[in-house]
């Protein structure tokens, strides 16, 4: 049994169809025996409407070897800010606990949280899926995911800053305590070891998104606008060195040529999947145009073969 | 004689030697103070109005930075005479 499973995430502009591919994706891997999680990381949730049954934090089973969570972002939101309250009350005293609660009950609309939120749950999913073959994440329009994916590296620009400073303070310190006593005696740094383990963190956060288990699914429509949002996320990617394994050309239709596709996005990455005659939504429905689409999904789930991450 | 000459030259290197270590340790620790401002600035600048950083990193440090929290909000009251503090470390008149 693996104990690192596979990642794929769906990203793309609103309205794309990143989560009816992505739950045809976790769908056609199930069939396949492959234990899956279909992880909704959309604060909309269409993955509910799409097998018509309610979904929470807890993974529930729809089909064999196919479980769908959803992440709540309040909760985890809550979560994180719960915490940090029960560690101030451990270690602070009374009154500064006592006037500092004012200021606290600000931080949950402090920008940044609900990105925050969504990578704490990420490495939540991924620390208790050592059970599974492959996790699928059903990712937030783009400028929220965007943020996501960035958010190891922006940190971690803050986090080995203070790192640096705080070895500067503690190097004095260390001086100071030298010519007192003529020893060197440092009670440890806590703030210090904090950041080391942040920087640690974050750093497996970073690598993750950048490790070959991690594969990016960028999906879009035949149309300009889809196009023009699609080359800006593969640029944002590229800066953080996030490289685009497919990209889903979804909903297409005869008549409707793929030749003015921007030439940024590679043709030989390209996974077509035309628009379904009906609704697809309901298992049986998202069963049957996998069923007529096999090939496009095992193409989709294959590398492309000249490329790798990054490019 | 030179015995009592001796003891005084020792008693005046051991006082100057404490003077020079007090006045050392003033001045470093008046570094490292203004260090630590800038870092709870930095870590919690957010409750001044100081742009900061990832929300996170408050929320995963405040628990340790009581001091500095205190530090800091106790600076934002003398912050009107930054120069006048400085000038009497250094002991500039």
């Amino acid at each position: 049994m693996s104990t690192r499973p596979e990642i794929h995430f769906f990203i793309g502009k609103g309205g794309v169809g990143k989560s009816t591919t992505s739950a045809l994706t976790a769908l056609f891997l199930a069939a396949a025996g492959k234990n899956t999680l279909l992880v909704s990381m959309d604060p909309a949730h269409n993955q509910r409407d799409l097998f018509e049954t309610d979904f929470s934090e807890k993974p529930k089973q729809v089909v064999q070897h196919l479980a769908v969570k959803e992440i709540d972002t309040a909760h985890w939101t809550a979560k994180c800010l719960k915490e940090t309250r029960e560690n101030i009350r451990k270690t602070y005293l009374y009154e500064s606990a006592f006037n500092l609660q004012d200021h606290f009950k600000v931080l949950q609309f402090s920008p940044g949280l609900e990105e925050y939120a969504l990578l704490t749950a990420f490495e939540d999913v991924l620390g208790r899926a050592s059970d599974k073959d492959a996790v699928i994440f059903d990712m937030a329009p783009t400028a929220l995911t965007l943020r996501f994916f960035s958010l190891p590296n922006v940190t971690l620009v803050w986090l080995n800053q203070l790192l640096t400073l705080r070895r500067q303070i503690c190097q004095k310190k260390e001086i100071i305590s030298k010519i007192r006593i003529g020893t060197c005696e440092m009670e440890r740094d806590r703030i210090k070891e904090k950041l080391q383990s942040l920087i640690g963190r974050h750093t497996c956060l970073r690598d993750r998104f950048l490790s070959e288990d991690s594969r990016m699914h960028l999906v879009m429509n035949v149309d300009r606008l889809s196009f023009s949002e699609a080359v800006r996320i593969k640029q944002r990617l590229a800066d953080i060195r996030i490289g685009i394994d497919r990209v889903v050309v979804n909903k297409t239709q005869p008549g409707k040529p793929l030749e003015d596709l921007p030439e940024t996005l590679d043709s030989h990455r390209l996974a077509v999947f035309p628009l379904a005659s009906g609704t697809l939504v309901g298992l049986q429905a998202m069963q049957e145009y996998l069923q007529a689409q096999q090939e496009s999904f095992a193409d989709l789930l294959t590398r492309p073969l000249s490329t790798g991450q990054g490019s | 004689m030179i015995r009592t000459l001796k003891n005084r030259l020792v008693r005046l290197w051991r006082t100057a030697d404490e003077v020079a270590r007090e006045k050392a340790v003033e001045t470093v620790s008046h570094e490292v103070t203004e260090l630590e401002n800038i870092f709870a600035l930095l870590v919690l600048g957010m409750f001044v109005g100081i742009p900061s950083p990832p929300i996170q990193i408050t929320l995963d440090l405040m628990p340790d930075m009581e001091r500095e929290f205190d530090l800091m909000c106790s600076k934002v009251t003398t912050a009107h005479d930054p120069l006048g503090e400085l000038f009497s470390v250094l002991d500039i008149d």
